[in-house]
């Protein structure tokens, strides 16, 4: 093989195994983080997997945020403004949350349809909701 | 008045900037050589326009201007003087400004410092980053001006900057990641301009080395220092949370890396030419998508941005003229063939590795960040959002890569690599470094994780390979600091963010805890006690004020955290207490007050998070130097 065509080759196989690889890997790492947003209404609509993580939120409702003094544990009620939703979560809540604030959660729905959340956001800034709860909101009005 | 100065100002440099972008093209195709316009001065003339327009912005805050709207919705009269001056770039269009600014300082310095006697070439970079200063320029007065006044009953108070930007680090941050980010569009101009003229690629790539390594050096502090600022201000200890922001200046920082490397093998060898101009032109782009990103809110950021779609619009208008333009020019194009040859063991194979790895690694990136969008539109709305596990799983297999060659490349030649002898050698050593660090870190922590070692062993070699090719050629002081203290610095530091990482994602500890005054825990090897609270008054906010003491052995040392209302916005952040040290940071950032006086904590261990920024700054430190260099060279 000419010298040329034999580079050509090398770099060939080089970029085709390299893609492949990426492209094996992004579909593995993809199927496996994926997280569905849910509003509290379409929870109550639809059938979704207990097991499998997910999204949800929506605004938190006044006098709903109930908290134990002894173990960070927490929970508090988001609303769609058609359906709620009750959320428990263990630990330290973000600066930003507080009653009548967008919020989104991860975590697992249990058997009795409250959601057991294992992380909770609200964003640095007071004026910006995330953009999920945002369209339910404005869906609402 | 000084408000409509500015305004004036940046609607002069808008019109100078589009006969900038125009007729220097236009007088070299229509060979009427007297009509290019003398850029020198030009240059000079438009950077000082944008100069002067922005310090009209920065006086307007200064002096508590609250009839211009921009000012007023991010300032504030009890706002210290240093913040009201960093709140010119605190929101989007006091940003944009900075950015016109930055781009603007990167051509007038391409313009002065490039020993080109080629006009043509000179009037055609200038040309083509003219277009870019004036689409952004126009973007900024039609969708976002930052002069626009209340009128005629301005309010009497501004609403204060986020209280979260309120921060040293966080004030410089964003300047350094616009100058990163614009510095890219050098190399697009020249590579434009190297295809419009025919231009050789060895001397192409020589022109553009320089300025690629320079956004790489400003990108990599950018992204270090808004690293740190989230540590320690965001108030949860992590320091990359895989947001779409982050990954936005990421992935130009991948590509930039990238695009210095290949322009060295182009610089030298002549070939990859084609691959360094379309380099080029998506390095560039990726930091006109990252704008759009950060700036449309289209992606759920921990970032807020005003969210306006017109803008969003606008920007991608921009993006798609610039890219779909210059990838006509390439395919246009007959290219010259080259002709020089290069083996597998070649330093040339070894730059394509790496050119490869990190492409497809920006490109997995950029998928993971753009996949919410791409699901939204095929589901018809339906929402999902991709988790950090995702950028770690793709990460992790690359870096391994990326580190491996990066020990043995300092060492392969062009063309044809000689001997490998070096290699057992190298091994040996790094084997031997790599068991001193777990010594080490046994003797601090008293424990070993197996899941560090990857990136342990990974960070010695490349630190090994890499110290150990300035031995092996015998190569003397001043020739080191000559020739080699910028790719050493650069690629040590790598290896100490490597070895950073690693070890604070094994390492790190965390609690949360509640406690009462006077309260104690054991936390590692710490005694943590919650000594007192007290009431604060700032010059902007009020705040709880608690001291918490770590106690480990004889060594005692305190730590504040607050928990800070600002006036008059009524937010509420926390201040991290940190103790920072060589070898571990502790960090305890307040929670909830659950009774009067009994409050939550979050406690963590953070060991070896400094190395994080040390490697990164040796980065910047190593590219900077190297681009300096390039400049006096060519």
């Amino acid at each position: 093989m000419n010298p040329l065509r034999k580079q050509r080759v090398y770099a060939l196989i080089a970029i085709l195994v390299g893609s492949l690889l990426a492209t094996w890997l992004i579909i593995s790492a993809l199927s496996q983080n994926m997280n569905l947003f849910y509003s509290p209404s379409e929870i109550k609509s639809q059938n979704i997997d207990f097991n499998s993580l997910i999204r949800a939120g929506g605004m938190v409702k006044e006098g709903t945020i109930k908290k134990d003094t002894e173990t960070l544990k927490v929970s508090f009620v988001v609303t769609d403004y058609q359906n709620d939703l009750v959320i428990n979560y263990e630990g330290i809540l973000p600066d930003l949350f507080d009653e009548n604030a967008g919020v989104v959660v991860r975590g697992n729905l249990n058997i009795d349809g409250t959601f057991n959340a294992i992380e909770v956001l609200a964003k640095h800034d007071e004026n910006y909701m995330p953009p999920e709860v945002a369209n339910l909101v404005n869906k609402e009005k | 008045m000084i408000p409509e100065i500015g305004h004036i100002i940046l609607i002069t440099h808008l019109v100078l900037s589009f006969l900038g972008g125009v007729m220097p093209l236009m007088a070299i195709f229509t060979k009427r050589d007297s009509l290019v316009l003398p850029i020198k001065r030009l240059s000079l003339f438009l950077f000082t326009l944008i100069s002067l327009s922005f310090l009209s912005l920065v006086y307007s805050f200064l002096v508590d201007d609250f009839s211009v709207a921009y000012v007023a919705q991010n300032s504030n009269t009890n706002l210290p003087d240093y913040f009201k001056l960093a709140a010119t770039w605190g929101a989007h269009e006091g940003s944009l400004v900075l950015w016109i600014l930055a781009m603007n300082a990167w051509l007038i310095s391409f313009i002065f410092l490039t020993p080109s006697t080629d006009k043509r070439f000179l009037a055609s970079v200038f040309s083509i980053s003219c277009q870019v200063i004036f689409a952004f320029s126009l973007f900024t007065l039609f969708t976002s001006n930052p002069f626009e006044r209340i009128l005629p009953i301005p309010p009497l108070n501004g609403a204060d900057l986020n209280p979260s930007l309120q921060d040293i680090a966080f004030t410089v941050h964003p300047p350094l990641l616009y100058f990163g980010y614009s510095g890219l569009l050098i190399p697009f101009a020249i590579a434009v301009s190297a295809m419009l003229f025919d231009i050789d690629t060895k001397k192409w790539a020589g022109y553009a080395r320089p300025w690629a390594l320079m956004s790489c050096s400003f990108l990599t502090l950018g992204i270090a220092l808004g690293s740190w600022w989230a540590y320690y201000e965001l108030g949860w200890g992590g320091w990359w949370f895989w947001d779409p922001v982050e990954n936005a200046a990421f992935v130009p920082w991948l590509l930039s890396v990238a695009l210095f490397h290949s322009l060295i093998t182009s610089q030298n060898r002549g070939v990859f030419g084609k691959w360094s101009l379309l380099l080029s032109i998506f390095a560039f782009a990726t930091s006109l998508l990252g704008t759009f990103l950060v700036r449309s809110g289209i992606l759920t950021s921990v970032h807020a941005f005003a969210l306006d779609p017109e803008r969003g619009v606008f920007l991608l208008g921009i993006l798609a003229f610039f890219i779909i333009g210059s990838l006509t020019l390439y395919s246009l194009k007959e290219f010259k063939f080259e002709s020089n040859t290069y083996e597998l063991s070649s330093k040339e194979f070894g730059f394509l590795l790496n050119n490869l790895l990190l492409v497809v690694l920006a490109i997995s990136i950029l998928f993971g960040t753009l996949f919410p969008l791409l699901y939204e539109a095929y589901t018809d709305g339906k929402q999902i959002s991709v988790g950090a596990p995702y950028f770690e799983i793709i990460l992790f297999p690359f870096a391994l890569a990326l580190g491996l060659l990066q020990g043995i490349a300092l060492y392969l030649s062009w063309g044809q690599s000689k001997s490998f002898s070096f290699l057992p050698r190298v091994l040996i050593e790094s084997i031997s470094f790599f068991a001193l660090i777990l010594l080490l870190l046994f003797v601090l922590f008293d424990n070993l994780y197996l899941s560090s070692f990857a990136t342990i062993f990974l960070a010695s070699w490349i630190i090994v390979g890499t110290l150990q090719v300035n031995n092996n050629r015998n190569i003397g002081y001043w020739y080191f600091l000559k020739k080699r203290f910028a790719v050493t610095f650069a690629h040590v530091g790598m290896a100490i963010l490597t070895l950073g990482v690693g070890i604070v994602t094994s390492y790190s500890l965390e609690k949360e805890i509640i406690l009462s005054p006077k309260e104690s825990f054991e936390f590692g090897d710490q005694v943590v006690r919650f000594e007192s609270i007290e009431d604060k008054v700032g010059p902007n906010f009020l705040s709880k004020s608690a001291i918490i003491s770590f106690e480990n052995g004889k060594n005692t040392s305190e730590v504040i955290t607050e928990k800070r209302t600002y006036s008059p916005s009524g937010q509420l952040t926390t201040e991290a207490g940190i103790k920072a040290e060589l070898f571990k940071d502790l960090y305890v950032s307040m929670g909830d007050n659950l009774e009067t006086e009994i409050w939550s904590f979050k406690v963590q261990i953070k060991p070896f998070i400094r190395w994080i920024w040390l490697g990164a700054l040796l980065i910047a430190i190593g590219s900077f130097f190297s681009g300096v260099r390039q400049i006096r060279r060519t």
